[in-house]
């Protein structure tokens, strides 16, 4: 076996500290050495095409190219290799530049480093295979699971792209939140209305055709990899036909099924056929079979079928369907909860009237919500006074250390729609500190502050705060200070504004993704700053408050960053490249001992019984080599980090 | 030492010109995961009288988390070199990031001064091929 030597001086960087002639010499002495050429830059485009020549001259059988680091120039190098017909992974490199030239002082004993390193060099790369990079067919379609902001807009994006896309949503309304928000904050424009553009581009815009939509439904099941994933998608019956329904409502007044609606937190009443709230798109009821006489006794009731001004669209026999699709890549925009502020039972949640969370009030402020936008009590009178109560279980250890960083906003725009509704209604911030950042995040704040009927109670522990009841239909808030006498603050209405919180669908979807989530079990990013829109598990992807808490522009600003990630790594006609530095499992040697598969943090290994052993997902496998160390069977071979590889290295450099 | 942190912050003590012990060797490993044991031993056995491994910070890792498989083996490790009669300071496991040239100058320059008071490894006889059989 003939190993080619190329070393490079780098100018003077290497050459000054290094006697390239003693080094050629002593490669000259060394087993398997072929020849040696000195070049003064090896990376600059003559170096680069005389390497290349060289190569497809004198064909070696293994390279060596001792000069930089290989972070800076190893890809540069194996370029080289290939384009001169060469397998690019029969090289190894030596840094003598940044790891022998730069850091010793004496040239000798530079020389002799080099000399040692490169010998270590040719010893591990006689033992190098030809490795060969893979490719694979992908689906470019996508699937997203949430149809929230971030997950509408992703999904007009990659329709816009020529892509099809699967847009799963578990309620019967597409929007998310915001679609139930009277106004958004800074520019208190009404939620729907904003989300109306977009709705109306994903259910008809001129791209639609591309993007089917399952509404009541949910991700049951999934199996592949990126590129890759067949996923079953069980979606509820409406009983209501798409197709054949033209929203006219006449089925609703004749529905006898009452209760409580849970699209305004059971504020007011719902039919079994109904709509979730006026305005919610697609513009469609649906009958509740939690609620319907037909499902809950059995019973044969007809009437919104013989009310039906159209023949058909009230379907009895609907039982829903299971539907699989083939993707490319998931991407999760699952979006987030309230934090439980009965954990909080000191703020009398559940407990005492007209204490209600941020999403209770949105619904009660909102124009299609229980009181038609009416702030009013429980008897029925509006509140004179309310109090405002941020940081509910939040940057709080005992309950969720972080902020949301939304929850200021929300209720400065509260006390701005108050101050509208309710004029010289007065209102009181009961806060530990204040988040507003950002160019735009100071406006309501600003606007609250000015207001006379506004006042602003500061307090360091919320469980200083005590709301109870006055005995008369009213609260007192209470709060105790350590030194001085507690501070009274009457009020008729409390709104707590809670930390967010993962949704369940979030948590369900990591359990079936087995995408990691983080401490608060928000979904885990690749990485928090530079990719925080990909999963660990490569082909997942995230977007919006599933990753972290965060307002509409940037739940919005991730899905389009997904769908850039995802447009950017499926394309239609191109293969996905699979890097050959991976585990592979030799199966006769595997003892089934299953060690290696919680190690993986890439759920890259699994366990395939009818062979009795594990295997190695290459497109999932990075190539970190734990699985091989942790085999005990020595059945995992590290591509291009063999254990034969690494001995020969370490025999090399100690020699 | 990884590809990523420690190697990377190898790399930085060189572009600053930082003085690095010439008796010092780096391997690259993609990430301190991949480090067998064996691999530490080998380096005894081959006549090293100390191994460092080195790997991304705690909370760091380039691979989530498998510099704390490398912490747990490391452990390990210790309890059995102590059984061959080789001292703990020989076999260290550190942390050094993509950016801490002088830091990673500074930790191979102390312990290889360090293993200097110790003196050469001198592995008893009966020792002597014990890697292979483990």
């Amino acid at each position: 076996m003939r190993v080619g030597v190329y070393f490079c001086l780098c100018g003077p960087n290497i050459a000054e500290k290094i006697d390239s002639e003693a080094v050629r010499q002593a490669a000259e002495r060394l087993p398997g050495f072929g020849y040696c050429r000195t070049v003064e830059f090896l990376c600059s485009a003559a170096g680069k095409s005389a390497m290349e020549k060289d190569v497809r001259e004198n064909r070696p059988d293994r390279v060596v190219v001792a000069a930089c680091s290989p972070r800076d120039h190893e890809e540069t190098f194996r370029g080289v290799l290939a384009r001169a017909g060469m397998n690019p992974f029969l090289m190894q490199m030596v840094n003598v530049r940044e790891h022998i030239a730069w850091v010793t002082a004496d040239r000798e004993k530079a020389t002799e480093k080099a000399i040692r390193h490169i010998g270590a060099a040719m010893r591990r790369v006689v033992l190098h295979e030809p490795l060969e990079r893979r490719e694979i067919d992908v689906c470019t379609d996508v699937l997203i699971v949430g149809a929230g902001p971030a997950g509408l807009k992703a999904a007009l994006n990659f329709a816009e792209a020529g892509r099809k896309v699967c847009l799963v949503e578990k309620e019967p309304v597409l929007g998310g939140l915001p679609a139930r928000y009277e106004a958004m904050f800074p520019d208190m424009e009404c939620g729907p209305c904003v989300l109306e553009t977009v709705l109306g581009d994903v259910l008809h815009g001129p791209h639609a055709e591309r993007i089917e939509i399952l509404t009541l439904s949910s991700m049951e099941d999934v199996v592949g990899y990126y590129g890759n994933y067949t996923v079953t998608i069980r979606q509820s019956p409406r009983y209501i036909s798409p197709d054949l329904c033209i929203a006219c409502g006449e089925c609703i007044p004749v529905c006898p099924a009452v209760s409580g609606n849970p699209f305004n937190y059971d504020r007011n009443d719902k039919k079994a056929v109904d709509y979730a709230f006026q305005g919610g798109l697609p513009n469609l009821p649906f009958i509740d079979a939690e609620i319907c006489l037909r499902t809950t006794r059995n019973e044969d009731c007809r009437l919104c079928r013989e009310a039906c001004l159209v023949e058909g669209a009230v379907v009895y026999e609907d039982s829903g369907k299971k539907v699989t699709r083939q993707v490319g890549a998931i991407l999760i925009a699952t979006g987030a909860g309230l934090y439980d502020c009965s954990r909080l039972p000191n703020l009398g949640y559940g407990r005492l009237p007209d204490v209600f969370t941020s999403l209770e009030f949105e619904r009660i402020l909102a124009a299609n919500g229980p009181t038609g936008g009416a702030i009013r009590k429980a008897d029925g009178n509006p509140p004179k006074r309310i109090a405002i109560v941020h940081c509910v279980g939040s940057l709080d250890a005992r309950h969720k250390e972080y902020c949301s960083g939304i929850c200021c906003e929300t209720a400065f725009k509260f006390n701005r729609l108050v101050a509208h509704k309710l004029p010289g209604a007065e209102v009181t911030h009961f806060y530990k500190t204040f988040s507003v950042s950002g160019k735009r995040g100071y406006k309501l704040f600003g606007e609250a502050g000015a207001r006379a009927s506004t006042r602003f109670v500061r307090y360091d522990d919320i469980d200083r705060l005590d709301i109870r009841s006055d005995g008369s239909g009213g609260h007192h808030v209470v709060l105790n200070a350590p030194t001085a006498a507690p501070s009274v603050t009457e009020s008729d209405m409390v709104v707590l504004c809670p930390a967010l919180v993962p949704s369940e669908g979030t948590a369900r979807m990591a359990r079936m993704l087995e995408a990691a989530t983080d401490r608060f079990g928000f979904l885990e990013e690749l990485h928090g700053r530079m990719d925080s829109v990909r999963s660990k598990v490569r082909g997942i992807y995230m977007a919006g408050t599933c990753q972290a808490p965060m307002d509409t522009q940037k739940a919005v600003e991730q899905g389009l960053a997904a769908s850039g990630a995802i447009l950017a790594g499926l394309v239609p006609g191109r293969k996905l490249v699979i890097e050959p530095v991976t585990a592979v499992v030799d199966q006769e040697r595997c003892s089934a001992c299953r060690s290696c598969i919680p190690v993986c943090p890439y759920k890259a290994i699994s366990f395939d019984s009818g062979k009795d052993s594990a295997v190695v997902n290459s497109v999932l496998c990075v190539g970190c080599g734990t699985c091989v160390s942790t085999c005990p069977s020595g059945a995992i071979k590290g591509n291009h980090f063999t254990d034969e590889q690494v001995f020969a290295e370490i025999e090399g450099v100690l020699s | 030492m990884c590809n990523w942190c420690s190697y990377a912050g190898a790399d930085k003590a060189g572009t600053a010109q930082l003085r690095v012990p010439h008796n010092l060797s780096a391997i690259r490993v993609m990430c301190t995961g991949r480090v067998d044991p064996q691999f530490v031993l080998k380096a005894f056995r081959e006549g090293a009288d100390g191994v460092v491994i080195l790997g991304c910070h705690l909370g760091d890792c380039h691979y989530k988390e498998q510099n704390y498989r490398a912490l747990q083996r490391h452990r390990i490790l210790l309890a059995m070199l102590r059984q061959l009669g080789i001292e703990e300071e020989r076999c260290r496991l550190d942390f050094v990031s993509a950016a801490e040239g002088e830091g990673f100058a500074r930790l191979v320059t102390g312990m290889v001064e360090a293993i200097k008071t110790l003196g050469p490894l001198d592995l008893p006889v009966h020792s002597h091929g014990l890697d292979q059989k483990i």
